[in-house]
């Protein structure tokens, strides 16, 4: 097989994305994930607001609604692999692109362009509404302490969207993505916290919690921001060749 | 030129394809007659490089499909439906084809005035009539200005006006020196429009030459498949 000139995969790349934005279950996705992540800002906030002045922090009370932001990324992650197979797209993109390897690498690539400013203005809008309403009770965190979190958050969610593209490659279907994803991070995962730390933290989720785990809970942690991020990236990269060996290898 | 050497596919247990050769040549449209189920898309898959064969090979110019330089400008290729997403416009799935493709954004309001879709080209396709997603995917095949154009049912869905206008245009094609390989299970509307005829049955060719040898001493091709099609399946003109 021939492998494609830098110039050729830069107008892959630039394909990915033609078809990423131009789907309009993308923008639902992540339109609805912003919305509904403000809500749950101010709903915590309002619990917060109710709570002991003083004692809390911004970023925990702006950042407590990840773990159902982290559904709306899934959502993303698996829409963008599995919609290759609506309508028969696959057999285009194939005709098109045939070098599956670099096709399934590059529309990761595309997704990641789009994820990482997107689960950064969510996660900061909810940081910074929760700031807004609570800055005379709360604990105020510092600047960089509050971007170094952010950054881990984006990290976190980009890592999850495209390990969750990865499985969406693997099944094709959206549905059983979905189920088998969604049963993993909101009942598998809940039902397994009682498992040892040292065996928990290289959970994906679990080791994806220490990249933007605020730093008053240092002492808690067992894998500090770098190392979270570290085996995050590694299931990630795992689900990813899988997935591509996989592409390679079967009938479209 | 199309070749196509001694394919097998197995799916499962059973084999779909067994032994498959023939060629399609420059200049000349060769039609690809079959019952539903005969192979004839599993041929056309492996030659475009979607699905792979147990064993032998098909070759576009030589080379298989994921070895050419830029294969929407070598070969375009309409399979079953529209081969887009419901959800995107017209317009814009043969924009992210042109992006990969190197292609202007004019060659695609070119191809859309073609195929008769401008005014729908902003609609999305979940919303176009089957004949309008034929039209689409003919689109998407023409959009490279290609040498060599597969298609696969290319009149199913299609309006008589339709109809009328693909077999024009693929007459057109192959008399400027393209090669026209299509499918069909429409022996009809394939006598009026190929040079060539392959007769594919049960995964194996029962016949291969000109429409004139293939039709040999029946009145019509349709007598010919039947004849062909009918207990001879080891037979091959």
């Amino acid at each position: 097989m021939s492998f494609p000139s830098s110039k050729k995969i830069t107008r892959i790349l630039g394909a990915e994305l033609d078809k990423l934005v131009t789907l309009p279950s993308i923008w639902l996705t992540l339109t609805g994930t912003f919305i509904l992540n403000l809500l749950l800002a101010a709903a915590f906030t309002s619990v917060g607001l109710q709570g002991a002045a003083g004692t809390q922090s911004i970023l925990n009370i702006g950042l407590a609604s990840m773990r159902y932001l982290q559904a709306g990324f899934i959502i993303l992650g698996i829409l963008a692999t599995c919609s290759e197979y609506t309508g028969g797209q696959i057999r285009s993109t194939l005709t098109t692109i045939p070098w599956r390897g670099v096709q399934l690498s590059t529309k990761h690539f595309a997704l990641a362009i789009i994820t990482i400013p997107a689960a950064f203005i969510m996660a900061a809008s909810g940081v910074l509404y929760t700031f807004t309403m609570m800055r005379d009770t709360a604990v105020v965190i510092e600047i960089d302490t509050m971007i170094k979190t952010l950054l881990g958050t984006t990290g976190y969610l980009t890592c999850t969207t495209l390990l969750s593209a990865a499985i969406g490659a693997l099944f094709r279907r959206t549905t059983p993505a979905l189920v088998v994803l969604l049963g993993y991070y909101f009942v598998v995962s809940p039902l397994t916290r009682d498992f040892p730390p040292r065996i928990r933290k290289f959970f994906p989720d679990t080791a994806g919690y220490y990249m933007y785990l605020p730093p008053s809970s240092v002492k808690l942690n067992f894998l500090t921001p770098m190392q979270g991020a570290g085996i995050s990236m590694l299931w990630t990269l795992i689900f990813i060749t899988v997935a591509i060996v996989l592409f390679r290898k079967r009938d479209a | 030129m199309l070749t196509f050497n001694n394919l097998v596919k197995h799916r499962g247990t059973q084999e779909i394809l067994s032994g498959i050769s023939f060629k399609a040549r420059p200049g000349r449209v060769t039609g690809f007659l079959g019952p539903n189920g005969a192979g004839k898309s599993s041929t056309l898959r492996i030659l475009l490089g979607l699905d792979r064969a147990t064993s032998g090979n098909a070759l576009i110019d030589g080379k298989p499909f994921a070895e050419l330089h830029n294969p929407l400008t070598t070969v375009g290729a309409a399979l079953d439906g529209s081969g887009a997403h419901r959800m995107r416009t017209g317009r814009a799935h043969l924009l992210w084809m042109a992006h990969a493709a190197g292609l202007s954004r004019s060659r695609v309001e070119e191809v859309l005035d073609i195929v008769g879709l401008t005014n729908a080209a902003g609609k999305r396709v979940g919303k176009y009539s089957l004949g309008m997603g034929r039209r689409l995917g003919m689109a998407a095949a023409l959009l490279g200005d290609p040498k060599i154009l597969v298609l696969d049912e290319p009149v199913n869905g299609l309006d008589p006006e339709g109809i009328r206008w693909i077999r024009t245009f693929l007459r057109e094609r192959a008399a400027s020196g393209n090669t026209v390989l299509l499918s069909s299970h429409l022996m009809g509307e394939l006598a009026e429009t190929v040079d060539d005829v392959v007769i594919i049955h049960h995964g194996k060719i029962v016949a291969d030459g000109t429409l004139e040898e293939v039709i040999g001493n029946h009145s019509t091709l349709e007598e010919a498949f039947f004849a062909l099609t009918s207990g001879l399946a080891g037979d091959v003109v």
